[in-house]
């Protein structure tokens, strides 16, 4: 504070003396400062609303949230003459002398003050954009020449020299990178290995014994196709790639923060997704429901689910005074950042407060974006028809009255009928008919739209320009036309540009993140980071061509999950054919001359664990589930009632997908292994390998509920049998049959009759816990 | 590759059948050093330049202790009591009260204490007889005047949840010095939690081996420590074995992920044996347990959790935070209904255990390497609220640091006459955390990870480290 008024004090003494025109350079920083601090809030809170282009109706033509028309003033003449009071109007309205303003109170003494200081210091000002030194400091037409902005090619398949390697065309891009670094492509994967890496990477579940058996024994030439096209019919599907796109936009279904709200019903959310991603949905249609699902219908409320997108994610609630604009624009803040990482693969966030500092998005690009969401307000809205809901509140209504009698008479009467009026009144309480189901959805809001400004610094009490929704002007605009700045669907119109056959961003940011998930690692490594800070693609006709696909093939993703996993690539073996020379040539393995082998995830581990011990129950959506924790855990939350447990058995053994996806509440064995912190998108989970995950497997409470039953579940299928549980332990749990030394170790273990034990230890080895 | 790498697979197996003591089998391992292990997370890390501590205690007052009433004496708030703010002191937002509220006088009594004189209110009578080990920072501030946000300010220096806490920061930064113990731990008020809730003291966009390990209250703090009913420490350690045979049968081939992995077992295995030891106070001297208040009321509780630091400091644990307050307001520092109700009733609970802690760190040589800071997410409103009690306050209260390095007796910045505002030297929570690191060796604007987009630092925006104290 000092220091601040020191340098204000040097600040005058300069602007006194005769070379101020020399001076003003090093004044402006300390002056515009001051004119944030203490002008530019007074203008907002107590002038804009009648003079700014927010204005319902603009006040004798003055306009005072841009530099020029704070100096060109309105019809009295201007406002502001810098250095100059008495010629500022602006000086005698607010002290009241002749114009009286603002109207409906006088500033503070303090306030008139600074605005006169302010105009003496010269009235700097930056709500223009020259005087913006972040501005321009990209090209438009070089930013537009990066790899990632450029139009998407439709590559030609390259020339290989082996041409009985490749099995689909991807087959081509990878084998002519891996031939130009005098590579050979990995041996085919053992069928059984293959088999279950396709289980999970499509389904998110091992294959039982059953089905290892019937593939093994289809020796037709179609066996791998017929497979992979079973697996992408099958429900589990949708369960397995919902989570992957759960992760990306941070959904939860909490609100975090403080209170860390249920938000209403947003299982059907979770839903939306695995049934539309089930239903082989163009990722066009995808993107458009959950942006603007409830433009598209008001009624459909499928599509009012699929646009509670908007509400995913966490936000500040505070009991108290509001800061109204404050906690408005954090909300946006939030609903326009996910839109950069999760469809444009642009950390559009960086450039809230400044132009990006790494690729050509302005400061302006980034607040024009958030305006697709000025007028988008939450919206609640019963999932039921509303004859149903009047029926609903009705009999609320009589129930609760009712109750209420009973409780009055209760206060005025004797003993004697007390118990029978407190029963009267627990059998009317079962009678009130269940919460009435909700969607959690926005709608345009028009008469309250946020006007939507630049900020300074990104901060909202210091507004510059105001600005219209419109696309990164590095970014081509398509067929879509800029929205008319009172647009109707605005969200659609943004939509609309996503998927624009010209936007180079979504489709490539699409496929990549499909390549992402089936291989560990993305083409480009940085699935939400397409930017120069991000990683470039090792493979970038492959990712074209991809995108084209994708693109050509009305946005469907099976076709190219099956050309994925179909491909010889996907089908090599993890294991090194030439360990030395790979090792130093390609270590990271990006030009995938081998598979890459992979940790499975939370949800796979507990996934397989239940559905290993006979438990998983493989029921299809609904509410979520909340599981018996650690009492201590509960306790950690701030309203510990929120935390209830679903007691049904059956219902505990549900998908993970399923488990409540509670912001301040997640479980330990899914932090433990790097379920994400459903905070933020998380594009890429870690893999991380520590103690903890050891503890959790060894004593936590999941696996050693779950080996019980596992070892019950052999003994069930082979009882009396060591050899035979060992050989199906091995194969339920890894796919293979174990090999002689395991049958040994294992055989030795089992006679001194700890068959818990033994199933515990199968949860814990290597080969339960990777994929190869 | 084997759970003892200096030993050939058989003769151990040999050996652990032969009814070795779990002890025995547990000092063995500590032949494999977690943070000589290259591929470990943990692996203890050089500093970026000599540190001066290696630990950090943090006692996190949740809710926001009053500077006004412990360490800030304000004469002319007193004076002032019942009016309204005279207008040269400026403007504050509060979450509750409004312009109109009046300014209420402390009732505490402050005295000079030690030789450096720092008065302290006689809400501390123990923690005054140390004042001369600690550096009062009475100019403190932070941007959110409400729990939940100022928490993750306090926490992580972002406003919002989702980001790296100071203590997965410092072990990401420096690993684990211990192998027995988790290298970051935090031990909760057992009344109940706080508005962040557990967000705030996680690992955010850091790997999941930097997540903090939250002590549970009662005999058996560490989740999944302790073995399941029925289960002996030599049937676990079967298994264990097992576990590790069935890794080395299945495959021939040698892979860093997969070897790291196995090791983890061998470690668990150690953490499991050793770490209940540690955990136990019952080896305690009468003395020592005399001297944090365990045993009596009402510092039972918060003198065990400060012992239990104590020795975690002493097994190299890295960062432990140590809370004070949890469930509702009245349960925590957050005094808006009465001030001197909640004050004295908090502070009876904390001071001989926060006393103890630094008296018992200095005479075992450990206070000159741990770190030890006090404070809460904010502080408390000059104006009274509901009459007597006080509103949060964001723009000036008192923190307090002491040992790893830095010089006790000392005053940095100060408040306005009325303790509204932060005036001289301000202290933004990012400066706090810039001192934490800096005591650490660790350097902020190395310190970054990269997420969406961007190297992230805890500091966020350059913070500046309070060479005053130092």
């Amino acid at each position: 504070m000092r220091r601040n008024f020191t340098q204000l004090l040097v600040g005058l003494i300069v602007l006194a003396m005769p070379l101020v025109a020399a001076a003003e350079s090093s004044v402006d920083t300390d002056g515009i400062a001051f004119f944030e601090a203490h002008v530019l809030p007074v203008l907002v809170r107590r002038c804009y609303q009648c003079h700014s282009d927010s204005a319902d109706q603009l006040k004798g033509g003055l306009r005072l949230d841009s530099r020029e028309g704070t100096l060109a003033g309105g019809e009295s003449g201007p406002a502001v003459v810098p250095h100059d009071l008495a010629k500022s109007l602006l000086v005698s309205a607010v002290r009241y002398d002749g114009l009286e303003m603002p109207p409906d109170g006088r500033l503070s003494d303090d306030e008139i003050e600074s605005i006169e200081r302010w105009i003496t210091m010269g009235a700097p000002d930056p709500r223009d954009e020259t005087a913006n030194p972040e501005k321009n400091r990209f090209d438009l037409k070089t930013g537009r020449d990066f790899w990632s902005l450029r139009p998407i090619s439709n590559p030609p398949l390259p020339v290989i020299t082996n041409p009985t390697w490749p099995r689909t065309s991807i087959d081509y891009f990878i084998l002519s990178k891996l031939e130009q670094a005098e590579l050979q492509p990995s041996a085919e994967a053992d069928r059984v290995d293959w088999l279950r890496r396709v289980h999970y990477d499509l389904c998110g579940l091992p294959p039982t014994v059953q089905e290892i058996d019937e593939f093994l024994s289809d020796q037709t030439a179609n066996a791998y196709e017929r497979l992979v096209d079973r697996l992408l019919a099958s429900p589990h599907y949708g369960e397995r790639w919902g989570q992957h796109w759960l992760d990306v936009i941070r959904f939860a279904e909490t609100e975090g923060f403080e209170y860390d709200r249920t938000i209403p019903d947003s299982w059907r959310f979770r839903d939306y997704v695995i049934q539309s991603l089930n239903a082989g949905i163009g990722f066009d249609t995808f993107v458009r429901e959950q942006l603007a699902g409830d433009e598209i219908s008001e009624e459909d409320r499928r599509l009012q689910v699929a646009a509670g997108f908007h509400r995913l994610g966490a936000v500040r609630r505070n009991a108290g005074n509001q800061e109204v604009s404050g906690s408005r624009n954090e909300v946006l803040t939030e609903r326009t950042d996910i839109i950069g990482s999760a469809f444009l693969g642009m950390t559009v966030g960086c450039a809230r407060c400044h132009d990006h500092k790494f690729d050509p998005i302005s400061q302006r690009d980034y607040y024009r974006l958030q305006a697709y969401f000025a007028a988008s307000h939450e919206h609640d809205v019963p999932y039921v028809k509303s004859d149903n809901v009047e029926a609903w509140k009705s009999e609320t209504t009589r129930v609760q009255r009712e109750i209420a009698e009973l409780t009055q008479l209760l206060a005025n009467k004797g003993i004697a009928e007390e118990k029978a009026t407190i029963a009267k009144i627990q059998t009317l309480a079962k009678q009130l008919p269940a919460a009435i189901p909700m969607v959690s959805s926005v709608r345009n809001d028009f008469a309250k739209q946020t006007p939507i400004h630049v900020l300074r610094r990104g901060e909202w009490a210091i507004p510059l320009d105001q600005v219209w929704p419109q696309p990164p002007e590095v970014l081509p605009l398509g067929s879509s036309s800029v929205a008319p700045r009172h647009a109707s669907m605005p969200r659609t119109a943004l939509a609309d540009w996503l998927v624009d056959r010209q936007n180079p961003l979504t489709a490539r940011v699409i496929a990549n993140r499909l390549w992402h998930y089936h291989f560990g690692r993305g083409i480009v490594p940085s699935p939400n980071d397409f930017g120069r800070n991000g990683m470039p693609p090792s493979h970038l006709e492959l990712l074209d061509y991809l995108a084209c696909r994708l693109v050509m093939s009305n946005w469907q993703l099976k076709p190219i999950h099956r050309m994925i996993v179909l491909s010889s690539t996907y089908r090599q073996s993890s294991e090194m054919a030439n360990a030395a020379r790979y090792r130093t040539i390609d270590p990271e393995n990006r030009l995938l001359g081998r598979f890459t082998r992979r940790r499975l995830s939370a949800e796979e581990i507990r996934d397989s664990m239940l559905l290993l011990s006979g438990q998983l129950n493989r029921e299809i959506g609904g509410p979520s589930v909340m599981l018996p924790v650690e009492e201590e855990l509960v306790k950690q939350l701030y309203d510990p009632s929120q935390w209830k447990v679903t007691e049904e058995r059956s219902q505990q053994a549900r998908r993970s997908i399923y488990l409540i996806a509670k912001r301040n509440l997640r479980l330990p064995l899914m932090e433990a292994f790097d379920q994400p912190t459903l905070q933020a998108s998380c594009a890429n989970r870690e893999a991380s390998t520590h103690v903890p995950q050891a503890l959790e497997l060894l004593n936590g409470r999941t696996s050693n509920d779950l080996a019980d039953r596992f070892a019950s579940h052999l003994a069930g299928l082979a009882a009396g049998d060591s050899q035979s549980q060992i050989e199906l332990g091995f194969r339920m749990a890894t796919g293979r049959s174990p090999n002689p030394e395991e049958v040994r170790l294992a055989k030795a273990f089992l006679e001194r009759g700890a068959h818990r034990e033994f199933a515990l230890a199968i949860f814990n080895i290597n080969a339960f816990l990777y994929v190869r | 590759m084997s759970l003892l790498p200096h030993q050939g697979r058989r003769r151990f197996l040999t050996e652990s059948f032969c009814g070795l003591g779990s002890l025995a089998m547990a000092s063995m391992m500590a032949q494999e050093r977690l943070r000589a292990e290259p591929n470990s997370p943990l692996a203890a890390k050089a500093s970026h330049f000599p540190a001066r501590a290696k630990s950090v205690v943090f006692l996190f007052m949740a809710g926001g202790p009053s500077h006004l009433e412990t360490f800030d004496p304000k004469p002319l708030l007193n004076k002032l009591d019942g009016q309204t703010r005279p207008q040269e002191f400026g403007e504050a937002k509060y979450q509750f009260v409004s312009k109109e509220a009046r300014l209420l006088g402390s009732k505490r009594t402050f005295a000079r204490c030690g030789q450096s004189g720092i008065e302290v209110s006689d809400l501390f009578p123990h923690v005054a007889k140390v004042i001369d080990e600690i550096a009062v920072i009475r100019s403190c501030y932070g941007d959110r005047v409400v729990h939940s946000a100022a928490q993750y300010e306090l926490m992580s220096g972002r406003v919002m949840p989702g980001f790296p806490s100071m203590g997965a920061w410092s072990i990401y930064g420096l690993g684990s010095e211990s192998d027995a113990l988790p290298a970051y731990v935090v031990m909760p008020d057992p009344d109940g939690a706080l508005e962040a809730g557990q967000p705030m003291y996680g690992n955010g966009f850091l790997p999941a081996a930097y997540q903090p390990t939250v002590f549970r209250p009662g005999d058996r703090p560490v989740l999944n420590l302790g073995l399941p009913a029925g289960i002996s420490s030599q049937d676990r350690y079967q298994t264990i074995e097992l576990i590790q045979q069935l890794n080395e049968a299945s495959s021939a081939e040698e892979q860093d992920e997969l070897a790291a992995r196995i090791r983890t077992y061998g470690l668990a295995f150690r953490m499991q044996t050793e770490a209940p030891e540690i955990l136990d106070l019952n080896n305690e001297t009468e003395e020592t347990l005399k001297l944090y208040g365990v045993g009596s009321q009402p510092t039972d509780d918060y003198g065990r959790r400060c012992l239990l630091a104590r020795r975690l400091v002493e097994n190299g644990v890295r960062f432990t935070v140590v809370v004070s307050g949890g469930g509702a307001a009245m349960q925590q520092w957050d005094a808006h209904k009465d001030i001197e109700e909640n004050h004295l009733r908090m502070a009876a609970e904390t001071d001989q255990p926060i006393a103890a802690l630094i008296t018992d760190l200095k005479r075992r040589g450990l206070l000159d390497t741990t770190l030890v800071l006090w404070g809460g997410e904010f502080g408390r409103s000059p104006e009274a609220q509901a009459g007597v009690g006080r509103d949060h306050h964001n723009l000036g209260f008192t923190m307090w640091m002491a040992g790893g390095g830095v010089q006790g007796g000392r005053v940095v910045g100060a408040t306005d006459a009325i303790g509204l505002r932060a005036v001289e030297r301000p202290c933004h929570f990012r400066d706090i955390h810039t001192t934490i690191l800096n005591q650490l060796g660790l350097d902020q604007d190395q310190l970054t990870f990269p997420h969406l987009g961007r190297n992230e630092r805890l500091t966020q925006v350059h913070g500046r480290v309070i060479r005053e104290i130092l």
